[in-house]
């Protein structure tokens, strides 16, 4: 199997696809029902995406853009997704500084926390 | 009560190790208004800030124990209030009306705090003549004699009205000779004063009343409600003129006047019962709207000159938000206000040309919010705040709705129920400045770890030693990483070119869980020791735990290529981006195939499959090696981090259970023990794991973020605080394992 993508991102989503089946996954369906779509630039935002949709809806993550309207838009930098999802920077502070930037409903938003990604553990 | 405490700076609402804390909203007006005319002067005055000198002064404070008199709450809030509005009739240059006012409050059993204030008359007049040199055109004092007493018990009885609760009966009085500007502030004050004495009654009740009371004036009360600000209030414009103009002489003198007295009444009964008043009269919002309202109606008042003291207002307007979120009455915390102000003191709003507008130049801000809040200080305000609805136009609404709207409200108040929640414990903006700078540190190792910067601790207690890696080895033997990391950085200072040095500390990095270092400190030992295959190997696994896979994928390579025996297999180094993954992966299963017992071939193998998030032939491939060393504990981490991170986390805690057997002190072990149990939702059990981890090594940044994000899962914010000040001591106790 090749490498689809270098994108820090997508080891995280990988891991988010496979955490969604489990008992854990599924209450965070319950928990927060909504989809987002997280478009990653590799260096910037905004150049070269990549789009991913976290749909905590169905709980399944998928690549290519949403079909439909997802609660909540999301644009980062790879590593600064990682930054956030794994808990090294504050959503809030991401958005304030601008590494973040949001489309979509304020209230789908702030339900986008650290703790809905589940965290790698290391070799 | 609240409010109180806000104001007289109760034991609710201090700020612990804060200097000012005896009075915080004094003295943020104190800064605002200090800075605005940046007089020294007036510190000497308020009572904030040291003990007046002048005897007048201090004089002026109503005595304490007279608002604890049973019985006498209701005198002493109404005449509170009603001397309040008797400031705000002298203080514009009535002097004529001082009279009629003091007048109006003896016919009653002289209380205490009123006599007090006839003795302080001389610093009214002084007031008063400061303010007269700026305005002295407009005012024509014309009552004397027999009108002005006849007027003090006509305005007594409206007062008394409000006790009672009866009507106002509107009555028959000479000719009073008021003057057009005359009629036009007391309209306008005892719409203020009635709206306090009436605070329990209806809008029309007060409205009847206020009406009843103009009428025997025979001043208009609908007439020249209307009409635009400029123009109609010459005086006030003046006023403002002189406040803000540092330019003319006398207007910081009159500030200054102000604010003393706005002090001295301030920390007492008097500001209690306005603030209660207030708050009764217009719920907790109201101060919001207020403060709106006050800052569309300065756009409006033309060009006001800020102040440059912008580090003061801000760090002030911090501490009014700190003490505010402070404030346990939930409708408070909520207010509006309350989040405006916070959001000022982070720079989050600036406020600019009647809109607010987010972040902007701190300076700015600061300079608009100073001069917004001036108006605390003035009449102004009061005024204001009587022709709040006259002037609430369409516009203003549409301002305040697009406030309401703005998007960083609900990030502002997530940050709010944060700081009450005592995350932020040392005060957001603080916190903010720190988060910043982690931030930028952590931003800058990030994009350093390519090139590597290795960072050294400040004080080690080995350097000098003799054999600092004897001994490193020593302590990373018996288990002590973190002591080990501190011998070991000893060495590589002493011998920059031990690579042996430098790997062992980059190992002890791994297991001590804080990657970043490790793969610094292994790539000094990859410049020294090129071929090390111990090196390599480390590398592409400290790559991929940090999910760089291009560069987990050459050093792996380069494992292959430089082993002795399976060299042969790899072509030579081709350009880094032309490593094709499958390639990579079939040339270790040539190697795996040609010495199937050497159990470094199965754990690339595994680290590959990892990179390629083919767990199920990661973990296979673990297993095998296991099978040949299995008493290699960093082993069977790698296996229980492949089965985590493929949701197999039951076994993964198996998996690190061994390892930790085998190294009891093996903190990467602990903290992944801790992610797994995250991962499946036992936030409890997870803190218990992180902590544990955190006590063996403090550094370990990962562990504490999880830890956070655990501790917010679990519903423990009480813990927050702990975890940001990394007070270990108090986790531990909190969460033993």
């Amino acid at each position: 199997m090749a490498l689809s993508s270098q994108l820090k991102t997508d080891a995280l989503m990988e891991q988010m696809k496979l955490h969604l089946a489990t008992d854990a996954g599924k209450e965070l369906t319950k928990k927060i029902g909504l989809v987002y779509q997280i478009n990653i630039g590799p260096k910037k935002i905004g150049v070269d995406e990549e789009t991913y949709v976290v749909d905590l809806k169905k709980g399944e993550v998928t690549k290519g853009a949403y079909q439909g309207k997802p609660d909540c838009t999301f644009s980062f930098k790879d590593d600064d997704f990682v930054s956030v999802a794994m808990g090294k920077m504050n959503p809030q502070i991401a958005f304030l500084r601008g590494a973040m930037k949001i489309k979509g409903s304020l209230s789908a938003a702030q339900k986008f926390t650290p703790d809905i990604f589940p965290k790698p553990s290391k070799m | 009560m609240a409010m109180r405490d806000l104001v007289t700076g109760g034991a609710a609402c201090s700020v612990p190790g804060s200097s000012s804390s005896s009075n915080p909203l004094g003295s943020f007006a104190n800064s605002l208004v200090g800075s605005a005319s940046k007089t020294q002067g007036t510190y000497r005055e308020l009572p904030v800030v040291g003990p007046s000198p002048h005897d007048g002064t201090s004089d002026f404070r109503p005595v304490d124990p007279l608002t604890n008199l049973p019985g006498s709450e209701l005198d002493s809030q109404t005449n509170a209030q009603s001397s309040e509005f008797l400031q705000r009739v002298r203080a514009p240059s009535h002097g004529a009306f001082d009279g009629v006012w003091n007048d109006m409050h003896r016919p009653p059993p002289l209380h205490p705090s009123l006599a007090q204030g006839t003795q302080n008359q001389p610093s009214f007049d002084e007031f008063d003549q400061i303010f007269n040199q700026g305005i002295a055109s407009n005012h024509q004092p014309t009552l004397d004699g027999p009108p002005q007493r006849v007027l003090a018990s006509f305005l007594h009885s409206f007062v008394n009205s409000g006790r009672s609760g009866i009507p106002f009966q509107p009555a028959s009085l000479p000719v009073l000779g008021l003057s057009e500007g005359d009629k036009h502030r007391i309209r306008n004050r005892s719409t203020i004063l009635s709206r306090h004495i009436f605070a329990n009654s209806s809008e029309d009740f007060i409205t009847a009343q206020v009406n009843a009371l103009l009428h025997s004036l025979e001043i208009d009360s609908n007439l020249q409600m209307k009409g635009p600000l400029r123009g109609r209030y010459p005086e006030l414009e003046d006023y403002w003129n002189e406040t803000q103009g540092a330019l003319q002489p006398a207007a910081p003198h009159a500030v200054d006047r102000w604010v003393s007295e706005y002090n001295h009444h301030g920390p007492h009964e008097n500001a209690d019962s306005w603030a209660e008043s207030f708050q009764q009269q217009h719920g907790a919002n109201g101060w919001a709207s207020e403060f709106e309202q006050e800052q569309s109606q300065l756009a409006s008042m033309g060009e006001l000159r800020g102040v440059n003291n912008a580090n003061l207002a801000m760090e002030q307007s911090r501490m009014l938000a700190e003490t505010l979120s402070r404030n346990n009455d939930p409708k408070f915390k909520n207010s509006k206000f309350l989040q405006f102000v916070s959001k000022m003191s982070r720079g989050e709003l600036i406020v600019d040309d009647n809109q607010v507008k987010p972040t902007g130049v701190a300076n700015d801000w600061a300079d608009q919010f100073s001069r917004e809040n001036s108006s605390f200080g003035g009449n102004a305000w009061a005024d204001e705040f009587a022709n709040e609805q006259v002037h609430q136009g369409p516009a203003d609404e549409q301002w305040v709705n697009e406030f309401s709207k703005l998007h960083l409200q609900d990030w502002g108040d997530e940050f709010e129920q944060q700081a009450n929640e005592g995350i932020l414990g040392r005060g957001e903006a603080d916190d903010w400045a720190d988060n910043f700078l982690d931030e930028v540190w952590s931003v800058k190792r990030g994009s350093d770890s390519s090139k590597s910067v290795y960072v050294f601790s400040d004080l080690n207690p080995y350097v000098g030693h003799p054999d600092p890696l004897k001994e490193g080895q020593e302590l990373f033997r018996k288990g002590l990483l973190s002591e080990a990391v501190l011998a070991l950085e000893a060495e590589v200072l002493k011998n920059p070119e031990n690579a042996e040095g430098w790997r062992l500390l980059g190992i002890t990095h791994a297991e001590n869980d804080d990657d970043q270092q490790a793969i610094a400190s292994m790539m000094r030992a990859h410049e020294v020791d090129p071929t090390n295959l111990e090196v390599l190997l480390a590398l592409g696994v400290s790559h991929t735990n940090e999910l760089e896979q291009a560069a987990a994928l050459k050093y792996l390579y380069g494992w292959l290529q430089h082993h002795p025996k399976y060299g042969t297999i790899a072509p030579p180094m081709q350009p880094e981006n032309s490593l094709y993954h499958p390639d990579v992966i079939r040339m270790f299963n040539e190697a795996a195939q040609m010495s199937p017992e050497d159990a470094d071939v199965h754990i690339v193998l595994g680290v590959l499959y990892n990179l390629s998030r083919e767990y199920d032939k990661a973990i296979s491939s673990f297993e095998t090696a296991l099978k040949l060393r299995s008493q290699d504990y960093s082993l069977w981490n790698k296996l229980g981090a492949t089965q985590a991170n493929s949701v197999q986390s039951a076994d993964a805690i198996l998996a690190y259970q061994q390892a930790l057997d085998l190294k009891p002190n093996y903190v990467r072990a602990w903290a992944n023990m801790g992610i797994s149990y995250a991962n499946q939702g036992m936030h409890e059990e997870s803190i218990r794991y992180y902590v544990r981890a955190l006590g063996m090594n403090p550094k370990a940044d990962n562990a504490w973020q999880y830890l956070k994000i655990s501790l917010s899962c679990a519903s423990r914010s009480d813990m927050f605080e702990a975890c940001d000040s990394r007070n270990l001591d108090l986790l531990q106790k909190e969460f033993p394992l």
